[in-house]
């Protein structure tokens, strides 16, 4: 462009300089005349020429710009696709991942789950391994030693949605026994119906579940209540959980029965129930949300003299599981049976406190004597969490599980227990003789539970059971003291 | 026991006397999110004036076809209202929870409302798209949802077809070749007809969107006339989303009577003008209308005209290895 300008310039420029000289000759004025209009024409189409260069040259200009916006356009669009196609993808992998069943492994043990959780199965363990010490036991030989005290895999889950199941076979102690087998129709958590073999709905300590008591051994009250029935029962948890019930038929089962059955021994069935009210469980009163209360009891009528099973408790049992109690022979069941089980408990941060008192009525029979036994028993127990975990019902987790590596020692917990169990006194001597039996017991306990993590508990325990009534030659004859200890895992 | 069970009775008794919380789930089709925002509402004043009783209406929102699929595998749709008919045939036939006969429950055809398929274009129309013929161009580019999850990208290449059948004399080879292009055009497939809107008028992508024609006045009122402007073609399909009350599911919940009425009351005056605000076309003429300016005549289609009925046009064209599996290629 500038060349073409510099051209033009000088022609222009030699015109006027030719001009000049020119101007010397008039004789030649005519000629010059035609000669410079000539030249003006030449320079008209050069400047015609510079023009049209210049329009090529802007237009090849605007050509390669346009080219050059095409094809950012095309590569901004396809960009744009591209994009927009990682994100489709991203759904339909997020879409897709809904759909695909789920595994979990975790603490709260081993799962699998549809996608849409409708159906779930969960293998869970329960492992406990104890160590009982008798000292000043009269040398009663066999009660030192390890125990493995409980061995369960537990297998639970749901089909369809709301029918949740569970089978808990225990080969912990000498005898292998079905736990837990039933099926329980979950509408929601306000009405579920549950039918087969589990816990009898009375008992508060006996209703914790194993992983979670404070001690090796539940304490004389919980030898009053039911152990796991066969039943069918409804509950559920209204006003989200402020309110408890439970309320079913059962086979019925003798006070504490360590050994359970899968058939009943009589033609008669019990009525069992339970209704527990945590009022301030919503609300924002701290330090009365962990506050409970409740009844359970039970109603029955044994009719044991048409069978060989009495209908009666194997015997009471101390926390060293050495029976301090006994029916004697020919004693069986005839009659009501009736218990009933005022309970609390109160859980605030570290504090855990739990009661319960507990009657046991029966009517027995002894060749032509019958008569109405009441027994009776009550405990409490107290726990505090060292390291400033909150205690609860179901347990403690600690903030910091056990890890060496980072200086972490999981959760410390002292507890202690007071309980006493005491036999109706018109049991003796005609129902059961004071040779054989205490006519009652008081233990006091405590302990050291140190949780690693959730999985891994670890605990330490010291019991005195005190006998009323104790004779020479029997468990009772001195009181039962008794070092626990106890490795658990439970999954 | 026996006054348990009295106490029992008499709480339940109790209970019942109060006024009902009722609660529906509707399952829909994408583009009817806005519609059953605004209907849902205006019913449950109405149940509540009529029963006393509060309904709460839940919105399922996805492709018709996959929205389906998902009531087939147990979303407890008490009412479906999909994007065509086939969708719930699919539901009564493969899960069996309502009547094979659904359709002559309700009146015309238990389509309420019906519906078109236009064309999105940016402001100013860059690319002169007027016509069907125009989206097979080489350098247009053309947005619309999968047909074989979105019951709105079903209707839009009907209606391409049908196009292409009365441009060709019914020569079912050139409609092929006519589709195939069309389809050539289309670089992105998304699920539903929403995600489609998305990536036109969001994402920046193509020079058209073949939308529901509710669907583009709505992405006109979000995204602004300046940006978008609707083209409606001469010649599209007659839309028609059907609604029906999933039995067995409405049974099981206890909500037969309140489902029922929720869908007999979409052909009511109130149903009807909600409709015609949210650009669905009303079946009730006088409100239809009152709303002519919103919906341009237009020659429409139908599918049972051009393709023989859903089931056939479903199996011709989007059944596994039919002319869509033949003619597109991602």
């Amino acid at each position: 462009m500038k060349l073409n300008r510099l051209i033009l310039g000088t022609i222009i420029g030699a015109q006027f300089a030719f001009s000049a000289f020119a101007a010397d000759d008039a004789t030649t004025n005519s000629t010059e005349a035609g000669e410079i209009e000539d030249l003006k024409q030449e320079v008209q189409k050069l400047e015609r020429k510079v023009l049209d260069l210049e329009n090529q040259h802007q237009a090849a200009q605007q050509a390669t710009a346009n080219s050059d916006s095409g094809q950012i356009q095309d590569l901004d669009q396809k960009v744009r696709i591209l994009e927009r196609q990682r994100e489709i993808d991203q759904d339909a992998a997020a879409t897709t991942a809904k759909t695909q069943p789920k595994i979990v492994l975790g603490a709260n043990g081993f799962g699998f789950s549809s996608a849409d959780s409708n159906f779930v199965a969960t293998i869970h363990g329960l492992v406990q391994l104890d160590s009982r010490s008798f000292s000043t036991d009269g040398k009663i030989l066999g009660n030192d030693g390890f125990i493995l005290r409980r061995a369960r895999p537990i297998l639970s889950g749901t089909v369809f949605h709301d029918f949740d199941y569970q089978f808990t076979p225990d080969f912990g102690g000498s005898t292998v026994q079905i736990q837990d087998a039933y099926l329980n129709y979950h509408y929601d958590s306000e009405l579920q119906l549950e039918a087969g073999k589990f816990k009898s709905p009375v008992g508060l300590e006996q209703l914790q579940s194993d992983p979670a008591t404070s001690f090796n051994e539940r304490s004389l009250a919980t030898d009053l209540v039911p152990n796991r029935d066969l039943g069918v029962e409804l509950h559920g948890d209204l006003f989200s959980g402020a309110l408890s019930y439970a309320a079913g038929i059962f086979d019925g089962s003798p006070d504490y029965n360590g050994t359970t059955t899968n058939a009943d021994y009589d033609n008669n069935t019990a009525f069992e129930g339970r209704i527990f009210a945590q009022p301030w469980k919503n609300s924002s009163l701290a330090a009365l949300q962990g506050l409970g209360f409740g009844l359970g009891g039970s109603y029955e009528v044994d009719r044991a003299a048409t069978n060989t099973l009495t209908g009666l408790t194997p015997g009471y049992t101390t926390d060293g599981q050495q029976k301090f109690f006994t029916y004697g022979s020919g004693v069986f069941a005839n009659g009501t049976h009736w218990r009933i089980s005022p309970q609390a408990y109160y859980y605030y941060g570290p504090l855990s406190l739990l009661g319960e008192y507990v009657v046991s009525d029966q009517s027995v029979t002894k060749g032509a004597v019958t008569a109405d036994l009441q027994n009776t028993a009550w405990e409490i127990s107290a726990g505090w969490v060292l390291t400033g975990e909150a205690a609860s019902y179901a347990g403690i987790t600690p903030l910091h599980p056990f890890d060496l590596r980072k200086n972490q020692w999981g959760a410390w917990q002292v507890v202690g227990r007071y309980s006493d169990l005491d036999v109706d006194k018109n049991a003796f001597p005609t129902f059961a003789s004071l040779s054989t039996s205490a006519s009652a017991a008081h233990e006091w306990a405590a302990g050291i539970n140190w949780y690693l993590n959730k999985n891994v508990r670890v605990n330490a325990s010291f019991s005195h059971t005190q006998f009323v009534d104790g004779k020479t030659g029997l468990v009772t004859a001195q009181p039962e003291n008794v070092l626990f200890t106890r490795l658990q895992l439970a999954f | 026991m026996k006054t348990f069970l009295k106490i029992l009775l008499v709480l339940s008794l109790a209970v019942s006397a109060d006024a009902k919380e009722v609660k529906l789930l509707n399952v829909s089709y994408d583009p009817t999110r806005e519609l059953y925002t605004e209907y849902n509402a205006a019913f449950a004043k109405y149940w509540k004036a009529k029963t006393g009783d509060d309904v709460t209406v839940s919105q399922s929102h996805g492709g018709s076809g996959k929205q389906a699929q998902s009531v087939i595998a147990g979303l407890e749709a008490d009412v479906v209202t999909l994007a065509l008919s086939y969708d719930i045939d699919a539901i009564s036939q493969q899960a069996k929870i309502l009547p094979a006969n659904w359709q002559t429950r309700l009146p015309n055809n238990s389509t309420p409302y019906t519906s078109t398929i236009v064309f999105l274009v940016r402001k100013g129309n860059p690319k002169g798209i007027k016509d069907w013929d125009d989206l097979v161009k080489k350098d247009v580019t053309v947005v619309v949802p999968n047909p074989k999850t979105s019951g709105g990208a079903r209707w839009a290449y009907l209606a391409a077809y049908a196009y292409a059948l009365e441009t060709y004399g019914h020569d079912d080879a050139k409609a092929k070749d006519f589709i195939t292009k069309l389809y050539k055009n289309v670089p992105i497939l998304d699920s539903g007809a929403r995600g489609s809107t998305i990536t036109f008028a969001q994402r920046g992508i193509g020079d058209v969107l073949l939308a529901w024609e509710n669907e583009a006045h709505l992405a006109l009122k979000e995204f602004g006339d300046d940006k978008f402007e609707i083209v409606t073609p001469p010649l599209s399909i007659l839309a028609e989303p059907p609604v029906a009350v999933v039995d067995k599911n409405a049974k099981r919940h206890g909500t037969t009577e309140v489902a029922t009425a929720y869908l007999n009351y979409l052909y009511s005056d109130e149903g009807q003008k909600i409709a015609a605000k949210n650009f669905y076309r009303p079946r009730n003429e006088a409100i239809a209308a009152k709303y002519a300016a919103n919906f341009p005549q237009l020659k429409l289609v139908t599918v049972d005209q051009e393709f023989g009925g859903w089931t056939k046009a479903q199996q011709t064209h989007f059944a596994d290895g039919g002319v869509f599996d033949q003619i597109y290629q991602p």
